[in-house]
Order: C-alpha cells, then structure tokens, then sequence
C-alpha cells in the first residue's frame, strides 16, 4: 500500500512538473509558455456567419460539395493575409463560418470572403449579318428574344456612367436572361426592367460569352496564375494583372483571339468588334482590343484600380472562384478590438488568482491538513487542465476562461464530500487511514452521478454553442467546464488520497485537531 | 435539526421567491440582447471626446431616434440599433467624423432576425432537454430505490424552481442595473442546471444509503436525517463556488458579467432547493400530501397544525 501510493505520488509530482512547464511562465498575454490558442473576443478579430444563396434545383449533396469547395477557396483567399489560426468551416447545411482572430478590418474582411470572384471573358453579339448588337435592337423587337440563337448565355449592358466624383466609370446597367425559356430584362441590380425604364441605355453594347470551338466558356476557371505588375507599356505605367492560362484555357483564349483579332494589328483603330470584355462579378475591368491572332497562353488586365487593388484581385483569381454565392449582409457579423482583449485577460487572471486563493484559504480554514492537501489538489487541477486545453488545444475565449474559473470552485466540490464523509467515519472512532479510505469509498456514488449531470449540462451546451451562429463561445465555455469536471475528479479523488495516506500511519495522524474533528460539533 | 418537518415553511419562502419572480418578470420583463433580438451594435471612440447628450442628439438627428447610446468611456460610446447594413453604418460613422472629428470602430456586432429566432428556439430547446436528460439521469441513477421517478421528479422541480428564482431574480435586478439577457445567461442557466443538481443528488444518495442501512422505518425521519448529516457539505461546495463566481462579477465582469451573475444567484438558490425544497417533496410525494400542498401550501401554518 505505501510503496503503491510512494509510486502514485511520484507519478503525480511529474506530470505537475510538466504541466508547470506547459503553464509557466505566463508569456506576455497568451498565457502560458507558447501561449494559449485564444478566441477572437480575445485577441479581437472578426467573426462572419454567411448564408448560401442556392437555387432550389440543388441537391443536398450538391450543397454539401459546393460549400466544401466554398471554404476552400475561402481558406486559399485568407492564407495569403498571414491571418493566424483562421477558422473556416461549414456551420450547420447551408452556412459558413470565418474566424479571423488578430485580423480587425471587418469591411475588408467581408470583401475577401464575399466577392464571387468569377471571372469571365465577353464579346459584342453579332447579329446574321455580322452587325453588332445594341440594348435599342432588342427594344425593337415585337417580342424579347436572342438576336444570335445560338447564343444562350445571358448578355451584360454596360454603360459609362459618372461617379460621385464625376470619373466616368463602366456599369453594368442591365441583363438580359433566359428564365426557363423565357428571355427576361432586368436593371444592373436584378431588377425587373423595361424598354421605357432603360431608354436612356439605348445604345450599350450586348455582351455575350466568349467560347471556345468547342463551346466551353473562357473563364477564370482555367487561369493557372494571376499576379499584380505595374504595368510600363502604357505611357505612365499603371496597376495591372498577369494572367497565365493553363493549357485548355490557353487553346481556347487563342481560338477566341483569332476569330476577334483586329486586322490592323496594333496600329488599327479601336473598334468593339474586335474587343474582348473582361468581367469580374458581371462588371466589366476592360475591354482590351485583340492585336494579335495568338497570346501563347498569356495577357494582361488592365484597368482602373489601385496597385492594392490589383493584388487583392490577383488574388482572388488565383484562389478562383465561389461556387456559390454568399447572402449579404452576412447573418451575423462581429468584430472585436484587440485592446479590449488585453484588459480581459488581466482581468481574468486576476479573478483566477484571488478566487483561487480565497478558496484555498477557505479549505485550509475549515477542513485543516486535509484542506491543505487539497488546496495543492487544486493548483495541480488549474495547472493540469491548462496544460490539456492547450495541448488539444481548445480555443480559450473569454467566456471559457470563465467557465475554467467556475470550475476551480467546483473542483473541490468533491473534496468537500469526501472530507465531511471522513470526518463522520473519525468522528466514529476510526483510524485515520481507516476514514480515508472510507470517505473516499463511500463518497464516489455521488461524486461519480453529480459530475455527470455536469457533463450532462456541457454536452447540451456544446450542441446550443454549435447550432446557434451567434454563439461560439459557449461552445469554448461547454469544453472547458466538461474538461475541467472530468480532471478535478481525477485531481480531488486521486491527488488528495495520494497525498492523504502519507499521513497515515504517522504520529500526525492522531492529532485529530488537523482533521478539523475536534472542533467539529457531534450531532 | 428538523428540516424536512417544515416543509411547508419553506415552501412558503419559495412561494414567495417564485411571485416575486412572476410580478418581476410581468411588470419588467427582460431586456433582450440582440443575440435574441437581432440589430447591430456599434461602439466608436472619438478622438476628441464629446458630452453624452451631444453625442445623443447627433445619433436621434440623423434618424436613429430608437437607437439606445450608452457611454462606456470618456469619448467612447455605444450605438444599438436595429440591424444596419453596409451603406447604413458607413453613412452614420461618416456622418460622426463629419461633425465630431476623426473616429475609431472598436467594436461592431450585427445579428439578423433569422438567427436571433433561431438561437431563441434553441436556448429554450437546450434548458427544456438539459431539464429531461436530468430527470431520465436521475432516475436510472437511483434506479435500486423504490420510486426512482419520485426522486428524478422532485429533483428536476427544484431545478425548475431554480431556473425561475433565477430569472425572476435576474429580471429584477437587471432592471435596476440594466442588464441584459443574452447567451452567456442561457450558458449560466444550464450550468447550473448541471451543478446546482450536485446538491440535490448527494442528499438523495444520502437517502438511498440511510434507506439501504435501514436506518429508520419513518421515511420522513430518513429524509431529515440524510439532509441534515449533509447539509454542511451543501453549504461547503456552494461557499466555494459562491467565492470564484464573486470573483468573477468583480473582477472580469464586461461580456461574461451576466454568466457570473446567474451563477451566482442559481447557485444559492440551488442549495436553498436541494436542502428545503426537493427533499421536502419527497415527503409530501411518500405522504400523499398533494392535495394539502397544493390546497393549502400557502397556508402553511394552518396545514401544520392539523
């Protein structure tokens, strides 16, 4: 028995010594050596909850596929922002989730993850005499229909327009769409429109989808690169776009570029005939003229943007498209400053310590050596589940941190127990080894099922924390409090009976006072 | 000590704890956060600080004559709102530079209505299925004695009682302090519908092994004994977890306030239910007093006597 419970008590001193080496020192504010992995009310950051917008002839497994490819694209736009430790996923069938802990600039963040990024190339329809197609021939005819029939795609009006501060500004102002057979006109918003409501538009250009011979549509799709330049071949050099296709989309740009090449070569004049539109999310970039018949898989987009925008843009071609398109504004958005972070985390240290200390005082106070022993109980309960939070690790939020200090009061909840049932067993005149081990015996059963209904409790509110958007945080609160339910049995049966039975057997163990039985009132 | 005796005396007190709760909650009611109610909240800080009722009157000026504006800090405020959109937000932060100088976003939070109702409906599901899996734990947990159903029913009508005193409470005292119920109160609530059931289920096991020992033949007399031999232990563990939450209202407090403060408050009313009141059910349950308790359990005093 003594040299099993020398072993037990060896074994203990060593995982203390590692979880003190985990724990300690308080590094900076991430709290432990390398730090804890914290949540974003935390460290601040922002936290997005999106709808998908799906058409209804999805199937669920479609939804599914499309979502997967969703985060990934997600994943692949936030990596390039050396965001720490983002958090990407699927949230319920049809949701997505972003986390970007450390990252504050919310707009910014939504751009990243909202904008569609499709990115397509367009030409001016032609009618059958090889005329190009304005807004007004469509407005002539008695009843909407494609002017080139073999031509399903949707057409894109784009107008100049002034902005705000008077630039003038290419805008998709209207579309045109084939609505289960029947063509529909619609504002640039998705309005409903008609001939009167967009006279004014008259004479922009229809747009329609550049194809391949084979039919298949040049899209960002079959990009291989996309990087930022600042582009010198114009006579001031501006902000553009390196595109690299990959193999199919190099045959196909050539097959296009062919059949749109301007025959004067660079010196001719610029004509829509021969312009290839370049549309990002439905808006066009610009509509460079096709110089030459080959392009040999590479091109340039150029346009009006800054050299941040152009690197955002490259970006989100690299990264490529989202298969599906995010409702705005997000369901639930949330940003967080870093500073308040920081006074949290002191704030709760400083609860940990002084609730910590009180209790162990009042342990000591009332329960004598055995309150002693499971005040070291305690600290090695703190410093052990510290250790496996940040070895699973789980995201420590702030409401987490609270659960862990909820927990280091409910941690000797169990001593409590074990200590009144040995006081009743010394009270009967027992040895004291005799006491321990019936305390600890006889007190399982209700250590064991009033743990459990915690656990219990915890597992109800992980599924409350994973189903509600707004509430990751409980879901940190859940996995800390059923962590720390599960240690602190461990830590209150175990340590403190380790501790307990090397004192039995001693000339201490007959000094009843230490075990608070004297002064205890007899009933 | 004769606890269980005077049931009915402490069934009058939580009587009185539960009415309380009931004109707290009809005449104030709760103050949603806007996790249960949707909107947006906005906090900025100004770099040059201005007056509260300046500030106020700028946000009612430019249309949000319901938003509430809280200051939190000198130059720093609190806008809450209904939910604003991106145009709606980059106007009204646009048109605080414009009048009271450069400004920073600290803070911003938007739920929309969609997932405010949604996170209401599971809150409610989670207390309601947190209330049944103790219920069907407790049972098959002392599933040897006699009437197990009993014991899960009583404990999970304390735990009831516990949840309501709490809310009254909270209601109560949010109105005076101005808080709000949001997650983090749920969170509290289920916690301690997980903890504040320890209590009850050692006095039971306390029962079940003064039963098992055959102790006495009177099971009123059982119950007495079993509450009173662990009624030190009760109040020990609600001590310690009364002092770690203490330690959190005063010093963490900000978004984790209302947790601390539920769990403070459930905790002692949780103990106060599993020494006085979930014991004393079982007595009334084993004596078939439903009808005197629920005829005359406000009359206490008159139904002892008889």
């Amino acid at each position: 028995m003594t040299r099993n419970n020398r072993i037990v008590l060896l074994i203990i001193l060593v995982i203390f010594a590692f979880t003190a080496w985990i724990v300690f020192p308080f590094s900076g504010n991430r709290l432990g050596r390398n730090g804890m992995r914290l949540g974003l009310d935390l460290v601040g950051g922002v936290h997005l909850v999106y709808q998908a917008q799906l058409s209804d002839n999805y199937t669920n497994a479609d939804v599914s596929a499309a979502l997967d490819r969703a985060v990934l694209t997600i994943q692949k736009r936030i990596d390039t922002y050396g965001v720490t430790e983002p958090i990407i996923q699927k949230l319920g069938a049809d949701r997505i989730l972003v986390q970007l802990p450390g990252f504050t600039d919310i707009e910014a963040a939504k751009k990243l993850v909202e904008q569609t990024g499709y990115l397509d190339f367009r030409e001016v329809e032609k009618n059958s005499t090889g005329a190009l197609v304005y807004l007004k021939d469509y407005f002539a005819q008695p009843s909407l229909q494609f002017i080139d029939t073999a031509e399903t795609g949707n057409r894109i009006f784009v107008s100049s327009v002034n902005d705000n501060s008077g630039k003038s500004v290419d805008k998709t102002v209207a579309y045109l769409t084939n609505d289960n057979g029947v063509i529909k006109l619609t504002d640039g918003a998705g309005n409903p429109a008609d001939n009167t409501t967009l006279a004014q538009y008259a004479n922009t250009p229809s747009w329609i989808p550049s194809r391949g011979t084979d039919g298949k549509q040049l899209t960002g799709a079959l990009l291989s690169d996309a990087q930022a330049i600042m582009d010198s071949s114009t006579a001031v050099s501006k902000p553009a776009i390196n595109i690299k296709w990959n193999s199919e989309g190099s045959t196909i740009f050539d097959q296009i570029a062919a059949r749109l090449h301007n025959p004067a070569g660079t010196g001719g004049a610029y004509s829509l005939a021969y312009a290839l539109g370049i549309f990002l999310d439905n808006n066009l970039l610009s509509a460079p003229q096709m110089t030459s018949a080959s392009y040999g898989g590479t091109g340039t987009i150029s346009g009006s943007f800054t050299l941040a925008e152009a690197q955002d843009m490259a970006n989100l071609l690299k990264s490529g498209a989202l298969p599906i398109q995010l409702a705005k504004p997000p369901l639930y958005q949330e940003k967080v400053s870093a500073t308040l972070g920081k006074e949290f985390i002191s704030m709760a240290l400083k609860a940990a310590f002084i609730g910590t200390l009180m209790v162990m005082l009042f342990m000591i106070a009332y329960y004598r050596l055995p309150g002693l022993l499971a005040s070291l109980a305690l600290i090695f309960y703190g410093t052990l589940s510290l250790t496996i939070f940040k070895l699973i690790p789980v995201t420590l939020s702030l409401a987490g941190l609270g659960g862990f200090i909820a927990s280091l009061g409910m941690a000797v909840d169990a001593n409590v127990l074990i200590f009144e049932r040995m006081k009743e067993e010394l009270r009967l005149g027992r040895t004291l080894g005799a006491a321990v081990e019936a305390g600890f015996h006889r007190a399982w059963s209700a250590i064991r099922d009033s743990n459990l209904t915690t656990v219990l409790a915890c597992v109800i509110l992980y599924w409350l924390g994973s189903t509600a958007v707004a509430s990751t945080a409980v879901k940190g609160f859940a996995l800390t409090l059923a962590i720390g339910v599960l240690i602190s049995m461990f830590t209150a049966i175990t340590v403190t009976r380790t501790f307990l039975r090397l004192f039995v057997g001693t000339s201490l163990a007959d000094k009843t006072a230490l075990f608070s039985v004297g002064g205890g009132k007899k009933k | 000590m004769n606890i269980v005796g005077k049931r009915f005396w402490y069934f009058l007190a939580s009587g009185v704890l539960i009415l309380l709760g009931i004109i707290s909650l009809s005449t104030f009611g709760l103050k949603s956060a806007i996790e249960f109610s949707s909107g947006s909240i906005l906090s900025v800080t100004l770099d040059t600080p201005v007056e509260y009722s300046q500030f106020k009157q700028e946000i009612t000026q430019l249309g949000y004559k319901d938003a509430i504006v809280q200051s939190t800090a000198a130059g720093e405020f609190l806008i809450r709102t209904q939910q604003l959109s991106e145009e709606q937000k980059a106007s009204l932060e646009s048109d605080l530079t414009a009048k009271f100088g450069t400004l920073s976003e600290s803070q911003f939070y938007s739920v929309s209505s969609l997932v405010a109702s949604e996170t209401t409906r599971n809150a409610a599901i989670a207390v309601g299925v947190a209330l049944i899996g103790i219920l069907i734990y407790v049972t098959i947990a002392f599933r040897k004695m006699p009437n197990a159903f009993r014991l899960g029913a009583s404990s999970v009508i304390a735990l009831f009682h516990d949840v309501f005193v709490t809310t009254g409470l909270f209601s109560l005292f949010g109105h005076i302090f101005g808080w709000e119920l949001n997650l983090m109160f749920i969170t509290g609530i289920l916690t301690i519908i997980g903890y504040s059931i320890n209590n009850t289920i050692v006095v039971f096991d306390r029962i079940r092994e003064n039963t098992i020992r055959g102790v006495s033949a009177n099971f009123e007399t059982i119950v007495n004994n079993s509450v009173v031999e662990t009624i030190g232990r009760s109040m020990n563990t609600s001590i310690t977890v009364m002092i770690v939450t203490l330690a959190l209202i005063l010093f963490v407090g900000a978004s984790i306030q209302s947790f601390a403060i539920t769990l403070f408050i459930g905790n002692i009313v949780g103990t106060f239910d599993s020494v006085f009141v979930a014991p004393g059910l079982l007595v009334v349950w084993d004596k078939h007093e439903w009808g005197r308790f629920i005829g005359r359990g406000l009359k206490p005093a008159e139904a002892k006597a008889k």
